[in-house]
């Protein structure tokens, strides 16, 4: 299997989702549902993180008092 | 009784850049539209050094005069430039003020405007911030408690920006109320209704950028019955004048109507707490608006005074 921490977002949430679908079929075992359960918790995590590095990179444009942009800050709400 | 304007052109040597919205232009256009009215007109005296004192140390007032240029334009942010008149223009802005709260205090009027710039508000103890140096209405406030002797006096503040400055400087102050509203978010960034001050005396009021003065009406009403509990013996109010709907620098809506019944509303409990109204010139960038939007001000003080 790949390295998680080398899958972009798209590859880890595709993969994830094979999973579950997996896991949801109920056809593997009790010993390849618990190690697919496990890979299933690693991508979940991964693809939080991903979003989280992402939310940091998008800022909101500060203004100066006279209008004129002065620099960013973290966006909220995300 | 009558109402007095403290106005000088010292407010015109304090020169900003080509394109900056605190502009020279602003004073005469103040000044002309107040032009004709019945007003116990007062030239603004310098400061006293003691006054300043009370909020800034003398190590930021030399750091502020020793910047001050020969010659052009030193720029102290990206907002605030010292011009080689400024330092004079603010020690005028602040004197006008301390001179109106002295006229008052003595019944020689009933009400004040002082029509002096550079504005205040922003001006923090070791800051200058945004087109301010010198913190004016607190710096007014102090003289009243501290050199006048009185034991409750109220600062409301209703310029468009929030008036960190002199929450900074009136932050410990539990003999000041201070109640200011502003658009929010908005530069500077304070002004949340979680900054309540060192003894919770401090109201802020939060207003979203697009509201009008259906939504500042009450909450300044709101405001006001807080003020009517502390009792002020006196009030002293920043005027900004960039909540208008034409201002460049803000997304508010209001118009002059509603200067105006904000004005009364604040005359009104100031008059029901027998305390004498000191009003300070703060922001305001569209100079119709502005214009327009003073002399309705000060013609409600004129009203109120009668």
């Amino acid at each position: 299997m790949t390295e998680i921490e080398t899958l972009s977002f798209e590859e880890a949430m595709r993969e994830l989702e094979a999973t579950v679908g997996k896991l949801e079929t109920g056809e593997a075992s009790l010993d390849e549902s618990i190690a697919l359960y496990e890979r299933g918790a690693k991508l979940r995590e991964h693809c939080e993180k991903r979003l989280r590095d992402a939310e940091e990179r998008v800022e909101k444009i500060t203004l100066s008092a006279s209008g004129q942009p002065s620099g960013t800050e973290p966006a909220e709400g995300l | 009784m009558t109402t007095a304007l403290f106005f000088h052109p010292a407010a015109e040597t304090h020169a900003t850049p080509p394109g900056h919205p605190e502009q020279v232009a602003r004073y005469g256009a103040v000044m002309a539209a107040l032009e004709g009215l019945a007003l116990d007109r007062r030239e603004a005296p310098e400061v006293d050094l003691s006054d300043l004192l009370r909020c800034h140390p003398q190590s930021y007032l030399d750091r502020i005069n020793d910047a001050v240029p020969a010659e052009g334009l030193r720029q102290l942010d990206e907002d605030t430039f010292l011009s080689p008149g400024s330092y004079q223009a603010a020690l005028r802005a602040t004197g006008g003020a301390c001179a109106a709260v002295d006229a008052v205090l003595a019944g020689e009027v009933a009400n004040a405007f002082v029509a002096m710039r550079p504005p205040g508000h922003h001006a923090e103890r070791e800051t200058p911030m945004g087109f301010c140096l010198f913190g004016t209405v607190a710096i007014a406030a102090k003289r009243a408690l501290d050199h006048h002797g009185l034991d409750r006096v109220a600062v409301l503040d209703f310029d468009v920006h929030h008036g960190n400055g002199t929450q900074d400087l009136l932050w410990d102050e539990a003999r000041a109320l201070f109640v200011s509203s502003q658009q929010f978010p908005l530069w500077p960034g304070t002004g949340d209704t979680s900054e309540k001050g060192g003894h919770g005396q401090i109201v802020n009021i939060p207003l979203p950028p697009g509201s009008g003065g259906d939504v500042a009406r009450p909450a300044w009403d709101a405001a006001l019955s807080r003020l009517r509990e502390f009792a002020p013996q006196l009030v002293i109010v920043s005027a900004g004048f960039d909540a208008h709907r034409d201002d460049p620098l803000a997304q508010l809506t209001w118009s002059e109507e509603d200067f105006v019944a904000i004005t009364r509303a604040i005359c009104a409990a100031a008059w029901s707490a027998g305390a004498p109204v000191v009003s300070c010139l703060e922001g305001g960038y569209d100079l119709g608006a502005l214009a327009r939007s003073v002399r309705a001000h000060v013609e409600v003080l004129m009203e109120a005074g009668e």
